[in-house]
């Protein structure tokens, strides 16, 4: 099996059973207010049917191995309920482009 | 919203050995790659639910199928499976995912 | 909990947090409030999800687990039907999905995991563990649970059999305990006090 074909047949989520001999690090924390908002987001928008939860599992398959193992578990909730947005015309990418520029300016971040 | 509704009656009983298809689908699955091929005891029907993969691309509530939870031994998943002899794994399957050890 | 200034890179780093909002927190906001404007999700929706998450914890597992201890008919109505036990107790399932509760026992050590994702019986047990949803557990637990247990400083004898729960969607899992020796007399509430989210995931067992 080729390398590109082993990434298309075999997610970067399915993790079960792969070469991973590292310690698991056993750590307690609180989740970040944003973390815990774009949790919510995310159940809110399966309540609705707007995203659901399995459209979102998919989404976050197709952010792709090289980064399903470098962004945070709810920083690929985002990007997945993003894109899932925009691939369904519910949002649009000037309307993001706007909206984030704004609300960095808000928070005096530069975007 | 329309539902799809099938009263086929479910195609395989507790304790029927059945095998996991071998099958690499393009996109979204919930069948893990460990289990491909593999030989496993069915030990209960969980009932009929929206199917996932189809699920994944927004159908929102479409057909429903038949899903069970099936069991195999640790030693036959991992050949080099060190634990206990009896130590197993349950996963849950949907029917189409499953074939009939018989006709093969 | 750290609080350093910088991003994570790779999977191991510790998730931090700065003052100002990072670029996911600002496209999380950003998100949140176009569609709120548009009228697809009304504005206190989110928040009031807050809530139902923040009323979720483990307690809510260990009261389960404490009457299914003193009350063998309701221990069979919580493994035969775990929704309908749980709405008996108050829990309803927020998140439409299917609850299984599963027995330990003198022979039969279950643990759960989640290898595609991070299935969870959140509407029981609140939010997962940052470990429960990691390469590390996950791609390790279903190959060698043995393994796995022993960091987390359980032993599972050898008479025991132990069985790995993969939930990959429509059932989430949760271990009814075994209960430890010496609760006999023991109130319902001092048997709940005694119950963890570990011992519910199946990665720990409980002593009196």
């Amino acid at each position: 099996m080729s390398d590109t074909e082993y990434f298309i047949k075999h997610l970067p989520n399915d993790l079960g059973g792969t070469t991973c001999n590292d310690k698991i690090t056993i750590t307690e924390r609180a989740l970040y207010p944003w973390e815990k908002r774009c949790h919510a987001l995310l159940d809110v928008l399966d309540y609705h049917k707007i995203v659901n939860t399995e459209e979102k599992r998919r989404a976050t398959e197709n952010i792709g191995p090289d980064l399903a193992g470098k962004l945070s578990y709810y920083e690929k909730w985002i990007i997945a309920a993003s894109n899932c947005l925009l691939q369904k015309g519910i949002l649009h990418p000037d309307e993001i482009a706007r909206k984030t520029k704004e609300v960095g300016e808000r928070y005096q971040v530069v975007a | 919203m329309q539902q799809v509704v099938s009263h086929n009656p479910a195609k395989y009983s507790v304790g029927d050995a059945v095998k996991v298809s071998e099958r690499f689908p393009i996109g979204h699955y919930r069948v893990p790659m460990y289990m491909r091929g593999k030989l496993v005891t069915i030990t209960k029907i969980l009932g009929r639910y929206v199917n996932p993969e189809e699920e994944g691309f927004g159908k929102n509530a479409g057909n429903k199928l038949w899903c069970y939870l099936v069991s195999i031994p640790q030693d036959a998943l991992w050949p080099s499976y060190t634990g206990k002899k009896n130590d197993r794994l349950e996963i849950e399957v949907f029917e189409p995912w499953l074939e009939n050890i018989k006709t093969l | 909990m750290s609080k350093k200034h910088h991003h994570p890179h790779d999977a191991h780093a510790a998730i931090t947090h700065d003052e100002k909002p990072g670029f996911y927190e600002i496209l999380e906001i950003s998100i949140r409030e176009l569609l709120v404007e548009k009228g697809l999700l009304g504005p206190a929706e989110i928040r009031e999800q807050i809530e139902v998450l923040d009323s979720r914890s483990p307690a809510l597992g260990s009261m389960l687990v404490a009457r299914a201890w003193l009350d063998p008919a309701f221990k069979q109505r919580l493994l035969d039907n775990g929704v309908a036990a749980a709405k008996e107790m108050g829990i309803d399932m927020y998140d439409d999905t299917d609850f299984s509760v599963v027995e330990n026992t003198e022979t039969v050590h279950h643990v759960i995991v989640c290898t595609l994702c991070s299935c969870y019986p959140r509407p029981v047990l609140g939010l997962p563990p940052d470990w429960y949803k990691s390469k590390e557990y996950r791609s390790r637990t279903v190959k060698e649970p043995r393994a796995v247990l022993e960091e987390f400083g359980t032993i599972i004898p050898a008479h025991v059999d132990i069985v790995v729960k993969d939930s990959t969607a429509n059932l989430r899992y949760m271990v009814l305990p075994l209960r430890p020796a010496g609760t006999e007399n023991y109130t319902e509430s001092q048997l709940a006090a005694l119950v963890t989210r570990d011992a519910m995931i199946g990665v720990k067992v409980l002593r009196a």
